[in-house]
């Protein structure tokens, strides 16, 4: 080595590897096909059915399709602004509205509060398959809890064990593929079902009412921000494999929902609180009917718990970036020495869910929550959300155009994204008129976020957690360690 | 005969107290260069924290959460503590488990010695075992140096 003294001053160059990135294109490819997966299809199938009657696939196609469309946005998007912080920050840069900005974090962060409220009741119905014993509230609320302690620790980095949760969500649902196909070709299915509806009023209203059920089954895909930026070569993998799995799952719920249709009477899917094992107790594949509800049964909770863990790891993040930019208290800030996870994030955002579960179930047990239970109610909740943030994301990504373009970014078709809007738009009135009694829990949420900002207006400044550069608590803290003890 | 240090960092003051530690410790003209290391964690609640560069204030406006530019910004704090020391520096940020990618890097480097932290003290330390440190010390190819934080007080 050359006289290190004269060698030093190049040091502040980063080593030209420093674009290592750990997200491949096929790993991004499995993390949103496994997140979107878990989602909805195991949780909400009978809802949809219900509301649709034997025509629903066409529902999950409606869903399917508007939230591709949002894809196409976020692809776009997430090419120009590789970063974590996903909606909040696009809508930051098209409007330059911090009132916007806001509300659209809050927005966010009260969908996935909802959405894991809504995966947690399902967990707790598949389970309930395994074993009766336990009151549903109780495992929802210890499902939430475990997830938080696993997040606290620190999920698995490893490539391997998400793959694996991917395939395992993956081979249940080509169970019930198989399933379908076997009955199929003993030539046992009627296929006119799969154009029938069940509901007095008209056909498409139907549809539209399904669609926003199903949409759920496709929310999480904009969670893959959340990688943006470890993923290599961005621009290139980043719409190939969004767009992929979005378009993956969406078959794969097609030919799921058509399956369900023809193997079981619509009224018994309706009425089911874990509707795809019905289709594996219809007794069609020679194989003993408890062993594969079991089977089945835990790979539907694999793939809830996939999905809800990437939905809890989203909240926290959305807490912890809005506490740095002193928007909620700075506690939400605050990271475990060890374990580097923000645990106050973690625990707050539990509390959350747990609330929305208790208060669901309460109304429920007291019959005024409406016809609908928690699982529906709380989806209803998070698509509405979404939809609002969808919607703006894509008016976002038309107003970014205007700036001028980085040379390799990912341009989604003009016209499919004027069709998103609409799409999301049309699906957001809906469900509104349709059940206006969901804006009162949107409103509930809102609140909570608005209670934070005010906190941190009135009382914050004085718990600020970062101290500016070089103040003495910087230096009085590293010398109470060991390094210091030996000068 | 020199040696090239890969001292770790995961944005906490602890680390900073690590890279201290080995300058105190060792002779510069036994080393042929310092490699400064961030592993990001894209799948954790937080993929990085850092807790040493004051920045991030100013871009507070953007709630852009870029946790590669919160690693680079711990390096360049850890890195300041080898200036002028001699050694050539370099800076590394990776993705994906810290202990993995610190071990990988040690290996590449065909490293002499890493030096670690272990945030830790108190009860979590002591009840949730595994943590980047003790992982580090199990699997690298070399010494690891890991720099606890002193006890309170008593002891001391």
């Amino acid at each position: 080595m050359a006289d290190p003294a004269h060698v030093h001053d190049l040091a502040s160059e980063l080593d030209d590897d420093n674009l290592q990135r750990s997200i491949s294109g096929w790993l991004l490819f499995f993390y949103v096909l496994g997140d979107v997966l878990g989602s909805g299809i195991y949780v909400l199938i009978g809802a949809v059915a219900a509301a649709v009657g034997g025509a629903f696939w066409l529902a999950f196609l409606a869903g399917v399709t508007v939230a591709t469309l949002t894809g196409l946005a976020y692809a776009e998007l997430v090419t120009k602004h590789p970063q974590a912080a996903g909606a909040a920050l696009y809508v930051s840069k098209a409007f330059r509205r911090p009132f916007l900005t806001f509300i659209i974090t809050i927005c966010m962060l009260s969908a996935t509060f909802a959405a894991a409220g809504s995966l947690a009741t399902g967990f707790s119905s598949y389970f309930a398959q395994v074993w009766e014993l336990p009151p549903p509230l109780l495992i929802a609320v210890i499902f939430v809890a475990s997830l938080a302690v696993v997040n606290f620790i620190g999920i698995t980095e490893s490539v391997v064990a998400n793959m694996v949760m991917t395939f395992v969500e993956v081979a249940g649902l080509a169970v019930v593929v198989l399933i379908g196909v076997v009955y199929v070709s003993r030539g046992e299915a009627d296929f006119s079902v799969l154009v029938q509806f069940d509901t007095d009023g008209s056909p498409v209203f139907a549809v539209v009412a399904g669609a926003a059920l199903a949409f759920f089954a496709m929310t999480g895909f904009e969670n893959a921000a959340n990688v943006a930026e470890e993923t290599v070569d961005p621009s290139r993998n980043f719409p190939r494999a969004l767009i992929g799995g979005m378009v993956g799952a969406g078959i794969i719920y097609v030919i799921v929902a058509m399956t369900a249709a023809l193997t079981v009477p619509i009224d018994t899917l309706a009425e089911s609180d874990a509707a795809l094992l019905e289709v594996i107790k219809a007794d069609i594949i020679p194989v003993p009917v408890g062993v594969m509800t079991t089977i089945f049964a835990i790979v539907a909770m694999v793939a809830i718990t996939n999905t809800t863990l990437v939905a809890l790891v989203t909240q926290s993040r959305i807490l912890y970036g809005m506490a740095r930019e002193d928007v909620v208290p700075g506690v939400f800030a605050k990271v475990h020495a060890a374990r580097r996870s923000p645990w106050v994030a973690l625990v707050f955002s539990a509390l959350v869910v747990t609330t929305l579960l208790a208060v669901g179930h309460t109304l429920d047990a007291a019959g005024i929550g409406g016809s609908s239970g928690v699982v529906e109610r709380l989806a209803t909740v998070t698509v509405v959300f979404t939809l609002v943030i969808y919607a703006l994301v894509i008016v976002a990504a038309f107003v970014l155009r205007r700036d001028e373009r980085p040379a390799d970014t990912f341009r989604a078709p003009t016209a499919l994204l004027g069709i998103g809007i609409v799409g999301n738009a049309g699906l957001l009135v809906y469900v509104v008129v349709d059940d206006p009694t969901s804006l009162l829990w949107c409103a509930g949420l809102l609140a909570l976020g608005l209670l934070l900002y005010v906190v941190e207006r009135f009382f914050g400044r004085r718990g600020e957690t970062r101290p500016p550069p070089g103040t003495a608590r910087t230096t009085s803290t590293s010398t109470t360690s060991t390094g210091e003890e030996h000068r | 005969m020199s040696m090239h240090v890969v001292v770790a960092t995961d944005g906490s003051k602890q680390s900073l107290a690590a890279a201290r530690h080995l300058r105190a410790l060792a002779a510069p003209e036994a080393l042929s260069a310092v490699t400064v290391l961030a592993v990001v964690r894209p799948l954790a609640a937080v993929s990085f924290v850092d807790e040493l560069s004051g920045t991030g204030r100013e871009d507070a406006a953007s709630s852009v959460a870029s946790f590669r530019d919160a690693a680079k910004a711990s390096i360049d704090v850890i890195a300041a503590v080898f200036d002028g020391w001699g050694p050539k520096v370099h800076r590394k940020v990776r993705s994906g488990s810290p202990a993995n990618e610190i071990i990988k890097v040690a290996e590449q480097v065909d490293a002499g010695l890493v030096v670690v932290a272990s945030g830790g003290r108190g009860l979590s330390d002591r009840v949730l075992l595994g943590s980047t440190a003790q992982r580090v010390q199990q699997y690298a190819p070399c010494p690891v140096l890991v720099v606890r934080p002193a006890p309170k007080r008593r002891r001391a």
